[in-house]
């Protein structure tokens, strides 16, 4: 395509939902657009198939402090899967909600949400992805809490305050970035970084801030309680396509493949795969298909995290390591979406029904497990091939481990195919064909688009198949076992508000530990009682003490003694 | 005959005259006093753009009338007085047309509206003012002519309020006229002047300039409500809600950081201002400001409250701005000398709308309020993201430029200081949201009134409205030719960092 038509169906992409949230104001209307609503994601998705990936630039002078935006190799490779997951998301949703004043209230949301989402993917300045990714991350909060229930309400508030956090530690990063490099730039704010003084803290800055939107463990809190709730398309968006953002963030601004960051690519190496175990080690205790693959996101994501580490240690394997990174955020994105919009439709009472969503459900759990022949088959022998970056005795460590991450993951998946299994109870809504057709695009496409898609230094051989068998077959004898022993029934499910809860409880368990040591014969509940009023007391008389000096010197006398202190002052000074 | 050299005056002249007509008039004839209103703030509004136009070609505006020996009545339309003039006079049409529909059936509105334009009269004039005298003079008479405005309803509270502000206030006066006195025994000049007007000061002389400065700081930092000279500004929340909305965006606090403004790069100039060791402390008292109006917002439940808390802060942007000095971080403050007047009036109205339609005084009275207002709610939202500085709002234009020309001027501590303005700003201003849009609303308003099937009257509905869409295209669009942050930038190159 040449050049004018290209930048437009760009804009458009961005333009477009957002337009559309703004017409869906008016109610004589809005029956139309709510119809036109549920295919927004359309021009975005036109544009991920028909503009051809390019250095191009688009200048928007006007907006913001300029603007630019462009569709590079790695800007296409996020667009795709987000634009066919949000197009998929969007038309199952107009499925999946019924009445006009809840698709109204749903998309009121989602729209800003989308339209920020490619925003970020487009934008080629800081500032315009900042303002996406803004855009993306607090129109979702209407998502995140829109049941209203008190789980939703409890989610939404984790949720926007690690928002705000991330908002606030990004902004920081940015402007640190754009002073030091005297850009905005994307481009030349990567190659500016490599130098600058302040590198270090906007690394950490940006590492920080991005990591809370990946869900990397010890900033994950907010994950598996604000993914569940969130309605079935909604949640599929969150997982699949919104957390790439934070990913997206680290490649465009941090000088990665310019410059060795040993530091740095440790601590992320560590995070990285502390976050994968974490992830299925949590999960795979949950009774809740939702909450499980919540945490599956945050344990993938952790595996992404671990490969972009290794990126840092070896920056001359970088332009072999970023095509993997982009195609494993791709394949995570639609298989993910593709398994939380299937749990949104097991709720068929209609045994038949329910069997046939469950084998189709196998589809994108061995593609998340790595079976043969499909993307996480790719995917794990990419990593697999990144390890051997790192230097000599950590390698085989990485090997290992990685290895076990892959038995884990399935491990995963087979519980969560238990836990759908068609003789469980029914969840979700039943499988209306509103709601299956998009759903069965999504899954052709994980069958066929990653072999259209894949790095070109990837093999899909029959060796490589072979070896890609065991650790399913492994998992899988081990759920066996486990399951003829007895043991799956009887595990606990972790709250999904694991951290917080876990700190509490050990704190708790601590003071009782104390106490019982001290001898104390105070029960928890009094100390904590005592505490809680004594801190209470202290704030109310803090307060009430700056009240009252505000009222004193609200009176006008002192106001005057105020002025003359002030004035002889200055006398004194002299 | 030479016109332009009478167009600055004829500015400040329309909103005099229209005050004194007023005044004149009996209360029960509505509609001439209204004609009459609109006709002053277009014929203004008028002028004021083509006053725009002219000085953007490079032509100045002058009006110099002889009022003592050497000193003369200038008023000159520089880039500077126009930035402030043009947020005065465009606010002004909004907050006139909000105040007629607010006021609508109440008594004494001629006293009102009379009072209304003196005030105009007097923001107008400190904006043009061409020297400190000049600006002294219209200062005092924009003090006297809010108290009135202040204490409209008449009701004891309202009296309490008003003699708080008039005491902190005329004390500020008093200050204000000390300082000036002594500089001109120092200077023989007041003239406002690029890059200062003291020149040739040796080190003898350091002493008088500190405390020159200091003199005229806190003068300026009564009405500017640098802490610990606010407590007037969260008391006179008493006054109906247009006065609010002019006080808090337009007149009196933004003539107090305005004259910061003047002070410090009109009279000393930055670097000179620098030199003395100057700017540092009030950054720095700037800074406490911000931080200090942000914590106590967090705990009021007093909608109005709240919003004067958050006023107390958000004005100390503009003093941190032009306190650092830099080029960029002026910018900054400069320029959210308009962001937060959009920003701040838009609150303001909504709080009004609430308080007239519903009821509502309280941030606690407004869950699900989204539902009922919601064109109000939404001008709400954007005004509370502007201020925690969201993109694409003003409030975020602000941010980054403050936080850049920090930067730059090796400040990195101001860093810290917007980030945690920023949280604290998040953190009272969201809650609210959240009740607004996803609470569900009670069975019935504290005080609903019947406005028939519409939210609420139109001219209460159009003014937030008109302003929330300025705020947000003053930030999209802020590289725009004619936005404010263009306009700054034209003032920073010709007046404060020219070659």
């Amino acid at each position: 395509m040449n050049m004018m038509p290209s930048g437009g169906l760009l804009l458009l992409a961005v333009g477009w939902p957002l337009f559309l949230t703004l017409l869906l104001v008016f109610k004589r209307i809005r029956p139309v657009v709510l119809h036109l609503a549920s295919w927004a994601a359309l021009p975005a998705l036109l544009a991920s198939l028909l503009v051809a990936p390019s250095g191009m630039r688009w200048h928007l002078p006007w907006m913001m402090l300029g603007s630019e935006l462009g569709l590079d190799t790695i800007g296409q490779m996020f667009l795709l899967p987000a634009a066919l997951l949000w197009t998929v998301s969007g038309r199952y949703a107009r499925a999946y909600f019924l009445k006009q004043e809840q698709r109204t209230r749903f998309y009121l949301f989602f729209l800003p949400a989308m339209g920020g989402n490619f925003a970020l993917i487009l934008a080629q300045e800081l500032q315009g992805f900042y303002l996406g990714f803004t855009l993306m991350s607090f129109a979702s909060y209407g998502l995140v809490i829109f049941n209203g229930t008190t789980a939703a309400l409890l989610a939404g508030r984790v949720y926007i305050g690690f928002v705000v956090a991330g908002e606030v530690m990004l902004f920081a990063s940015l402007i640190l970035a754009t002073y030091a490099t005297g850009s905005t730039t994307f481009d030349v704010v990567r190659i500016g970084l490599i130098d600058a003084d302040n590198r270090e803290i906007v690394i950490l800055l940006a590492l920080a801030g991005f990591a809370i939107k990946v869900g990397v463990f010890g900033l994950h809190v907010w994950l598996p309680l604000a993914h569940p709730v969130a309605p079935a398309p909604a949640s599929a968006v969150l997982s699949g396509a919104m957390l790439k953002a934070g990913l997206l963030g680290w490649l465009r601004l941090l000088p990665l493949g310019e410059v060795a960051l040993p530091e740095w690519g440790g601590v992320i190496i560590v995070a990285g795969l502390t976050s994968a175990f974490y992830g299925v080690v949590i999960g795979v205790m949950q009774r809740d298909p939702k909450i499980l693959l919540a945490y599956s996101s945050i344990s993938q994501m952790g595996i992404i995290t671990m490969t972009m580490g290794l990126g840092m240690l070896a920056p001359q394997a970088w332009p072999n390591i970023l095509p993997g990174i982009a195609f494993y955020a791709l394949h995570h994105g639609l298989s993910k979406g593709a398994l939380f919009l299937g749990v949104g439709i097991a709720g068929s009472q209609d045994r038949l029904q329910r069997r046939w969503i469950w084998f189709a459900l196998w589809l994108p759990a061995l593609a998340l497990a790595g079976a043969p022949w499909t993307s996480g088959m790719l995917v794990k022998h990419l990593v697999k091939a990144y390890t051997f970056y790192a230097p000599t005795p950590w390698n085989t460590l990485l090997l290992m481990l990685l290895l076990a991450s892959t038995v884990a993951t399935s491990l995963l998946m087979v519980r969560l195919l238990y836990l759908l299994r068609p003789s469980a109870n029914p969840m979700g809504l039943a499988p209306a064909a509103g709601l299956v057709w998009p759903w069965v695009v999504l899954l052709l496409t994980i069958l066929f688009a990653p072999w259209w898609l894949r790095p070109s230094s990837v093999q899909a051989g029959y060796m490589q198949a072979l070896e890609s068998l065991w650790p399913i077959l492994l998992a899988y004898f081990v759920a066996m076992v486990v399951l003829r022993m007895g043991w799956f029934l009887s595990v606990q499910p972790v709250s999904a508000d694991d951290l917080q809860l876990f700190l509490t409880r050990s704190v708790k368990s601590l003071c009782r530990m104390g106490i019982n040591w001290a001898g104390i014969r105070y029960t928890v509940s009094e100390v904590q009682r005592r505490n809680r009023v004594r801190l209470i007391n202290m704030v109310a008389v803090v307060m009430a003490r700056i009240k009252w000096a505000e009222d004193y010197i609200a009176c006008w006398d002192v106001a005057i003694f105020l002025v003359v202190v002030m004035i002889l002052g200055m006398g004194l000074m002299a | 005959m030479n016109w332009d050299a009478w167009i600055p005056l004829l500015v400040v002249a329309i909103s005099l005259l229209l005050s004194l007509i007023i005044f004149s008039l009996a209360e029960d004839s509505v509609r001439l006093r209204t004609m009459l209103n609109l006709f002053g703030n277009f014929a203004t509004l008028a002028l004021v753009i083509w006053m725009f136009v002219r000085v953007y070609h490079g032509h100045v505006f002058e009006t110099r009338l002889p009022l003592l020996a050497d000193l003369d009545l200038v008023l000159r339309a520089d880039p500077l007085a126009l930035l402030f003039v043009g947020l005065s006079s465009g606010l002004w049409l909004l907050t006139t047309i909000y105040a007629i529909g607010y006021l609508k059936g109440s008594p004494n509105r001629s006293r009102f509206f009379g009072f209304f334009s003196l005030c105009v009269t007097a923001t107008t004039g400190v904006a043009l003012s061409g020297n400190l005298l000049s600006f002294l003079l219209f200062y005092e008479l924009l003090t006297l002519s809010a108290y009135p405005l202040i204490v409209h309803h008449g009701t004891a509270k309202a009296y309490r309020a008003g003699q708080s502000y008039l005491a902190y206030t005329l004390c500020g006066g008093a200050l204000l006229l000390l300082g000036t006195v002594w500089l001109y025994t120092l200077t023989d000049t007041l003239e406002f002047t690029p890059q200062g007007f003291i020149h040739g000061l040796n080190e003898e002389s350091r002493f008088s300039l500190v405390s020159i400065f200091v003199l005229l700081i806190a003068g300026l930092g009564v009405k500017a409500a640098l802490v610990p000279l606010h407590s007037w500004l969260p008391t006179a929340m008493v006054a109906p809600a247009p006065v609010s909305a002019l006080l808090h965006a337009v007149a009196v606090v933004k003539a107090g950081a305005f004259g910061i403004v003047r002070v410090i790069y009109d009279v000393f100039g930055a670097e000179r201002a620098a030199l003395l060791g100057l700017t540092l402390p009030l950054a720095l008292l700037a800074a406490v400001t911000i931080i200090y109006g942000s914590l106590r917002a967090l705990f009021q439940d007093d909608l109005k409250r709240r919003l004067a808390f958050s006023t107390v802060s958000q004005v100390s942007y503009i003093v941190l701005g032009v306190a650092i000095a830099g080029p960029i971080a002026t910018i900054g403050g400069l320029v959210h000398l308009v962001h937060q007047g959009l920003m701040k009036i838009t609150l303001f109205f909504c709080a009004g709308n609430l308080a007239k339609t519903l009821g509502i005084h309280k941030v606690s009275e407004m869950n699900g309020v989204g539902r009922r207002m919601p064109w109000t709610m939404t001008a709400f939202t954007i005004g509370a993201l502007g201020m925690i500085g969201i993109p694409p709002t003003a409030g975020f234009i602000s941010k980054w430029y403050l936080g850049l020309g920090a930067l730059e001027a090796g400040q990195e501590w101001v860093i810290i200081v917007l980030l945690s303005s920023s949280l604290l700003n998040a953190a009272y201003f969201l809650p609210a949201l959240h009740r607004i849009w996803f609470q569900s609303p009670p069975d019935a308003w504290p005080d609903e009134h019947d406005i028939g099937n519409k939210e609420t009257a139109w001219a209460l509905l159009l003014p937030p409205v008109v302003t929330a869409v300025m705020a947000v295209t003053a930030g999209l669009l802020a590289t725009a030719p004619f936005s404010p942050l263009e306009w700054v930038q034209l003032i920073a190159e010709r007046e404060f960092y020219q070659p």
